[in-house]
C-alpha cells in the first residue's frame, strides 16, 4: 500500500494580504509546498497584478471579469483559494478575525501604517492566536527615515545598488526589467516563515516577522558592497565581463539577434576552450596564457572569441563548448524557452485546471524535493472563487454568507459559466506538448506564423 | 532571544562557489561547519578581490563565509575522509553546489552522503538541474541569464545583451535551495528521513523574473532592448549627479508628480485632466512628458529629488552604488551593518540579513581563517580528545588550526 503523499506544509493554513509579487509569490510558494493558502482580497484596492495583461480582451469587458483573466496572477497565485471580503468594516472585520483565529500564519505586504490603520498589527491579531506567525513584507521594515516612504520594484532596485550594476561602463545604468527584489523578499520571507512554525513545532509559541525589501535586496549584492566596505573601488556597470573573468561575455552568433554567453571560471575551462575546434588558435597565442594576461587584453581575446562564435549559431557554439567543459549557453528569447526540450523533461511549465479558462499556463518551482516535491493541482482563483468555502469553515451559514455578499461586504465570482479561452490556446498546444484543454478555434497557420515572427523563432539546430 | 535555527548542523561543502544559502543558515543560527582542503578553500579566492598582502582579499569570501565555523580536512586520506563521513553522519543538512557529476567520484553527492545518513537533507545547486538533457552542462551567473532568457531583453538596442553585475543569479539559485531545505527539514519531522533538493538556476532566475518572462509574452508583450527603460515620467532619469528611477504606478501618483511639476517648472497644463489617468492613457504625450520629466529632474541632485518625490508620496529611488548604500541613512538607522572579524583585515563591515523576529535582527559571525575551528568543531561535534586530534594532525589528516 502506497503511502500517503506527505507535504512539508500540508497541516496549516496561511492567510495573504498580498499586493504585486513580494507576498503572493512567498504564499504561494507555502500553497505549492502543501499549505492551505487563502489569499484575502478587497475589490475596492485589489491585487494589482489581477489585471496586468488580458490586452486581448474586447475593451468594454466589465472589471468584475477582466479581473479573473490577469496573467500574472496566474503565476503569483496557483494552488491558493480567494475569498472576496472587505475587511474595514465591522461586519468584514468580524469575519476576519474568525479566520485569524484559526490561522497558522499571516502574510502581508504594505507600509506599516496601512498595517496599522487596518488593525493588522501583531499585537492585536497575537491576542485572538498566540500560535499566529505574523509576517509583514514592507520595503523599508518598521523604522527608520524611510518607513513610509512609497517603492515598487523598480525604484527598490536603484535604491538598492542593483541598477547601477547593469550597463556599459561608457553609458548610463539601463535597470532590469523585472521586480527583483520582490522576488528575493519573498524567497527569503519563505525561509523565514517555515523557520518560525519549525520553531512553533517545539514550542506552541507563534512570533512576528519583519521583513524588509530593502536589506533583501543589498544582501543579492553582498560581495559587491563588501568589496567597497573593505577599502575596494566601487564597482559599477560593466556590461557582460566581470572583473577577475576572461574570457567572460555575450558574443555574437549566426542569425539576426543571435548571441552565446560564454565564461571561464577557472584555469580547467580556459584549458578546455583551448580544445575546442577552431579555437586551438588561443592555445598557441602566448598572450593569453594566463588570467591576467586575457584580462590585460580583453579585447583582443573577446575578438577572437567573437570570430568564432559568428560562424556557428549559438546552439552550436554552446555544445561545442560545453563538451569541453566551458560555461556556456544561448542567450535564449522567451520562444527558445517555451518550447525548450530540457524545460520539458523537467516540466518547469504546468497547465493547470482552472475556474474561468478550464486550464492555464503556469511555471513551476526551481526547487525539486525528491521526497516531498511541490504540488501542481490547480491555477490562480478567480476573485471570490472559494468565498462561500471559506466562510463556511470559519462557521458562517448559508444565510449569513448570502447577507455579506448582499452588503457588498464579502464578494462571489460573477457569471460563473462564463468560460474564457486565452489567444494562444489556438496554436500553443502545437508548440509545448502540455495537458491543453481543446481550442474552441481552429490551430491557425497564420497566427503561428506570426507569433512565430514576432518571436523570432530561431532557424538552425536545437542543441540538447 | 536565540537563533531559529540554534540545534541545526549544516556543512558547506559548496566549494569554489560558496553560496548566500550557508550564510543565511549562519545567520539564523545554525552551527554552519565550512569544510575547506588544506591550504584552504578556492572561495577564498573569488573575485571581487581587493588588492591587499598575500594576494588581496576577497569580499566574495568574507561576505559569504561570515558566521561559519571552519574545519580543514585531507578527505583524500582515509582518516581525513573519516572525519568527513563522522560529520556528515551527525549533520542535519549538506550544501553542494556545483556541477551534477563533479563530486560524485569523490563521493560527495546525494546517494552517497544518504548512505551515511538517512537523515541529511542535501542541497545542490546547479546551472541546469540534476535531470534533464542538459543536466551534465556548466554554469555560471552570466550562463543562468542568458539561459532563462532574461538577457536578451536588458541592454541598448545597438548593443549586444548584458546581463546584471553582483551576483543577483547565484543568489536567487542559493535563495531557492535555503528554501527547499527548510521545506525538506520540515518533511523530515513526519517522514523521519531527509532527501534531496534540486535546484536549476536556470530556472531560479525564470521564477525571479516571471512578470517580464515568457508566459507573459504570449499575451503579445515584446522581447527587445531599450536602453534605459523610460516611459512618459516612469522609469530611469538624470538628474544632476547620476539618476534617479520614478515609479508613478497609480493614478493620486501621476497626479502629486504633475503637481510638482507645474509648480517647479510653471506649466500649468501638466496637472490638467488631458494628462490624467492610466500610464497606457499618456502615452500618446509620451515624448512631451519625458522633456518636462528630464527637466525637473536636472534640477536636483539624487538624494534631493528622492526626498523631494518621496515627500510627495511619490514612488522614487536614487540610482545608488555600493559606496552610497554605506552612507545611506535608513541603513543606519535599522542597524543594517555588522562589522564582524576577519583573519586577513581585522575588520569588515557586513550588511546583515533582512529579518527580524519578534523585533529583533538576525546575527552576522565573524569571517573565518583557514582549520580556525579544527580542533573546536573535532572536540565538540566528534567528541575526540587532545591526544586523537594530535593524531590526525600528524598524519596531515586535517590542518593545524
Amino acid at each position: 500500500v502506497p503511502e500517503p503523499r506527505v507535504l512539508p506544509l500540508d497541516d496549516l493554513v496561511v492567510l495573504e494580504i498580498g499586493y504585486g509579487v513580494a507576498a503572493p509569490v512567498c504564499c504561494r510558494n507555502l500553497a505549492e509546498f502543501g499549505a492551505d493558502v487563502v489569499k484575502v482580497e478587497s475589490a475596492r484596492r485589489p491585487d494589482s497584478l489581477r489585471t496586468l495583461g488580458g490586452g486581448w480582451m474586447p475593451p468594454n469587458t466589465p472589471w468584475a471579469i477582466k479581473r479573473d483573466a490577469g496573467i500574472a496572477l496566474g503565476f503569483t497565485c496557483p494552488e491558493k483559494r480567494s475569498i472576496g471580503l472587505e475587511i474595514e468594516g465591522d461586519a468584514g472585520a468580524s469575519a476576519f478575525r474568525r479566520l485569524v483565529a484559526r490561522a497558522d500564519v499571516l502574510v502581508m505586504n504594505m507600509s506599516v501604517d496601512a498595517v496599522e490603520e487596518l488593525g493588522l498589527g501583531y499585537q492585536e491579531l497575537r491576542a485572538l492566536n498566540p500560535r499566529l506567525v505574523h509576517m509583514n513584507m514592507a520595503a523599508f521594515g518598521s523604522d527608520g527615515p524611510y518607513r513610509s516612504f512609497r517603492t515598487w520594484g523598480g525604484n527598490l532596485s536603484a535604491l538598492s545598488g542593483i541598477t547601477e550594476l547593469v550597463g556599459w561602463p561608457d553609458r548610463d545604468p539601463v535597470g532590469i526589467p523585472i521586480s527583483f527584489s520582490d522576488y528575493i523578499a519573498a524567497l527569503w520571507g519563505t525561509v523565514a516563515v517555515v523557520a518560525a512554525i519549525m520553531r512553533r513545532d517545539a514550542t506552541g509559541q507563534g512570533c512576528e516577522i519583519g521583513m524588509a525589501q530593502y536589506q533583501a535586496a543589498i544582501a543579492c549584492i553582498g560581495p559587491t558592497v563588501t568589496q567597497v566596505a573593505l577599502g575596494g573601488d566601487v564597482p559599477h556597470a560593466t556590461g557582460a565581463r566581470r572583473a577577475g573573468r576572461a574570457p567572460h561575455g555575450i558574443y555574437p552568433s549566426r542569425g539576426d539577434d543571435r548571441w552565446v554567453a560564454i565564461t571561464v571560471l577557472d584555469d580547467a575551462m580556459w584549458e578546455g576552450m583551448c580544445r575546442v575546434r577552431g579555437l586551438e588558435s588561443l592555445a598557441a597565442d602566448p598572450r593569453f596564457s594566463s588570467l591576467a594576461g586575457r584580462l590585460a587584453r580583453e579585447d583582443a581575446l573577446d575578438e577572437a572569441v567573437g570570430a568564432w562564435t559568428r560562424a556557428r549559431t549559438e546552439w552550436e557554439a554552446a555544445d561545442e563548448l560545453q563538451r569541453e567543459g566551458v560555461a556556456a549557453a544561448p542567450v535564449t528569447s522567451h520562444w527558445d524557452v517555451l518550447k525548450d526540450p530540457h524545460l520539458a523533461a523537467r516540466e518547469f511549465f504546468r497547465v493547470l485546471p482552472s475556474q474561468r479558462f478550464r486550464s492555464d499556463l503556469t511555471y513551476g518551482q526551481a526547487v525539486v524535493l525528491s521526497a516531498t516535491p511541490a504540488r501542481f493541482t490547480r491555477a490562480a482563483p478567480s476573485f471570490g472563487q472559494h468565498t462561500r468555502d471559506v466562510l463556511s469553515d470559519v462557521g458562517y451559514t448559508d444565510t449569513e454568507i448570502d447577507a455579506l455578499v448582499a452588503d457588498g461586504v464579502a464578494h462571489v465570482v460573477q457569471e460563473p459559466e462564463l468560460g474564457l479561452e486565452r489567444p494562444f490556446l489556438s496554436w500553443i498546444p502545437h508548440v509545448m506538448p502540455l495537458d491543453w484543454p481543446p481550442s474552441r478555434v481552429d490551430a491557425a497557420q497564420i497566427v503561428f506564423d506570426e507569433l512565430a515572427a514576432r518571436f523570432n523563432a530561431p532557424t538552425g539546430g536545437h542543441g540538447a | 532571544m536565540t537563533g531559529m535555527l540554534d540545534g541545526l548542523r549544516v556543512l558547506d561543502l559548496a566549494g569554489e562557489l560558496l553560496t548566500y544559502a550557508g550564510r543565511m543558515f549562519a545567520d539564523l543560527g545554525a552551527d554552519v561547519i565550512l569544510v575547506e582542503p588544506r591550504g584552504g578553500s578556492p572561495a577564498r579566492r573569488v573575485p571581487p578581490v581587493v588588492p591587499g598582502r598575500g594576494g588581496g582579499v576577497s569580499a566574495h569570501f568574507a561576505f559569504m563565509a561570515a558566521g561559519k565555523r571552519s574545519i580543514e580536512v585531507d578527505c583524500g586520506q582515509p582518516r581525513g575522509r573519516d572525519v568527513f563521513d563522522r560529520l556528515v553522519g551527525l549533520s542535519d543538512v549538506a550544501l553542494v553546489h556545483d556541477d551534477v557529476d563533479r563530486h560524485r567520484g569523490e563521493g560527495i553527492d546525494f546517494a552517497s552522503l544518504q548512505a551515511l545518513n538517512d537523515r541529511l537533507v542535501v542541497a545542490c545547486v546547479s546551472a541546469f538541474g540534476a535531470s534533464g538533457p542538459r543536466r551534465h552542462w556548466h554554469g555560471s551567473d552570466l550562463v543562468a541569464w542568458a539561459a532563462s532568457s532574461s538577457a536578451l531583453q536588458m541592454g541598448d538596442a545597438d548593443r549586444p545583451p548584458i546581463a546584471p553585475g553582483g551576483n543577483l543569479a547565484d543568489t536567487a539559485g542559493a535563495l531557492n535551495a535555503a528554501m527547499g531545505t527548510m521545506l525538506a527539514l520540515r518533511a523530515r519531522r513526519r517522514t523521519g528521513r531527509g532527501q534531496e533538493v534540486d535546484v536549476s538556476q536556470q530556472e531560479a532566475v525564470m521564477s525571479v523574473a516571471m512578470e517580464a518572462g515568457p508566459i507573459h509574452s504570449l499575451e503579445g508583450a515584446v522581447q527587445k532592448r531599450t536602453g534605459p527603460r523610460r516611459t512618459g515620467a516612469w522609469g530611469l532619469f538624470p538628474v544632476k549627479d547620476g539618476m534617479v528611477e520614478i515609479v508613478p504606478a497609480l493614478a493620486p501618483q501621476w497626479d502629486a508628480l504633475a503637481a510638482w511639476m507645474a509648480e517647479a517648472l510653471g506649466v500649468e497644463e501638466i496637472a490638467s485632466e488631458t494628462f490624467r489617468g492610466s500610464t497606457l492613457d499618456r502615452m500618446p504625450y509620451d515624448e512631451l512628458i519625458q522633456a518636462w520629466t528630464m527637466d525637473l529632474c536636472s534640477r536636483y541632485t539624487k538624494q534631493e529629488f528622492f526626498l523631494e518625490a518621496q515627500r510627495r508620496h511619490i514612488p522614487c529611488g536614487p540610482v545608488n552604488n555600493a559606496a552610497d548604500l554605506l552612507e545611506d541613512p535608513q541603513l543606519d538607522a535599522v542597524g543594517a551593518w555588522v562589522d564582524v572579524q576577519h583573519p586577513d583585515v581585522g575588520s569588515v563591515r557586513l550588511p546583515r540579513g533582512p529579518v527580524r523576529f519578534d523585533g529583533e535582527a538576525t546575527t552576522v559571525g565573524a569571517v573565518p581563517g583557514v582549520g580556525e575551528h579544527t580542533d573546536d568543531v573535532l572536540r565538540s561535534v566528534l567528541g575526540m580528545g587532545d591526544d586523537e586530534i594530535e593524531a590526525l594532525r600528524t598524519w596531515g589528516a586535517v590542518g593545524s588550526g
